[in-house]
């Protein structure tokens, strides 16, 4: 019993630290390129760009990279491009409630594949869901 | 210069909060897992998802897909189930899983935890009922 404990906790101890290897590397060079492009200032060209449609989640135009990053990259790069945004705790979640459904897309679709689900239906499904609560989110919380 | 070294501290710093709540969690999946394994079989029906789905339904929230995948790929490949009860339970984790660890890293960053985990659980249910519907109205059980 003790020794399986044991086991458990070594396996769990590795597994987590392969994910921070594995964050570190997507956090460190995202927050990096956040703060440059926010020190030029093309955050704000950014920012204008996806405005008309942020505007549906309530979001500023900025929060666009976060949500790309998720989809496309990891949770993890989401939040460090996320971070030196400063954006309200409203926003933050919004965007988490979006990228908690649908995140790491290229990672997860052919997990879902594997299981012998269409997974391109799963994942234009999860895009949708994911805009769609997001925007219901935002709704229901201008309501209160 | 500078702000590329605030960077790194303020990225260093978050990486750590992160893993304050990464480490914890990977222990406890671990423990997880092969409890999960022995979950006894009894007779269930929740939205066209059967006993044999629980197990990775159960994972897929608790843990997420990634880590998972494995366990959740293993059940519904073993069991033999449908194709449609695999949609359902596929359907529901897209939407709802690892359900701890998402929260707690957003929160970490200023989420309200209580509204995304109630959202995502109200989310799931709701599809996965309106894709039991229609799935099984074609062809009842």
């Amino acid at each position: 019993m003790m020794e399986r404990a044991a086991v458990n906790i070594k396996k769990g101890l590795m597994n987590g630290l392969s994910i921070t290897l594995l964050m570190v590397k997507v956090i460190v060079p995202c927050y990096i390129i956040i703060e440059i492009i926010k020190y030029f200032g093309i955050i704000g060209i950014i920012s204008e760009f996806f405005k008309p449609f942020m505007r549906f989640f309530g979001l500023p135009g900025e929060a666009a990279l976060a949500i790309i990053a998720g989809y496309t990259i990891n949770l993890y790069a989401a939040i460090a491009v996320l971070s030196p945004l400063n954006l309200s705790s409203k926003d933050i979640t919004i965007v988490a409630l979006i990228l908690g459904i649908s995140h790491s897309l290229s990672v997860e679709t052919p997990v879902t594949q594997k299981t012998g689900v269409n997974g391109w239906v799963l994942l234009v499904l999860r895009i949708s869901l994911s805009l769609f609560a997001g925007a219901g989110l935002n709704l229901i919380w201008k309501l209160f | 210069m500078e702000i590329i070294l605030a960077a790194l501290k303020n990225s260093a710093l978050l990486t750590a909060q992160l893993l304050l709540i990464i480490l914890p969690l990977t222990i406890s999946y671990e423990f997880i897992k092969h409890r999960q394994e022995g979950i006894a079989k009894r007779r269930f029906k929740f939205f066209g998802i059967s006993a044999n789905g629980l197990i990775p339904l159960m994972t897929g929230i608790i843990i997420g897909l990634t880590y998972g995948a494995g366990i959740i790929i293993h059940s519904i490949r073993s069991s033999n189930m449908d194709k449609k009860e695999a949609f359902l339970i596929l359907l529901f984790l897209s939407i709802c899983h690892a359900i701890i660890e998402d929260t707690l890293i957003f929160v970490v960053i200023g989420a309200n935890g209580i509204i995304l985990i109630v959202a995502r659980f109200l989310l799931a249910f709701v599809f996965t009922y309106i894709a039991y519907r229609w799935l099984f109205f074609k062809k009842p059980l």
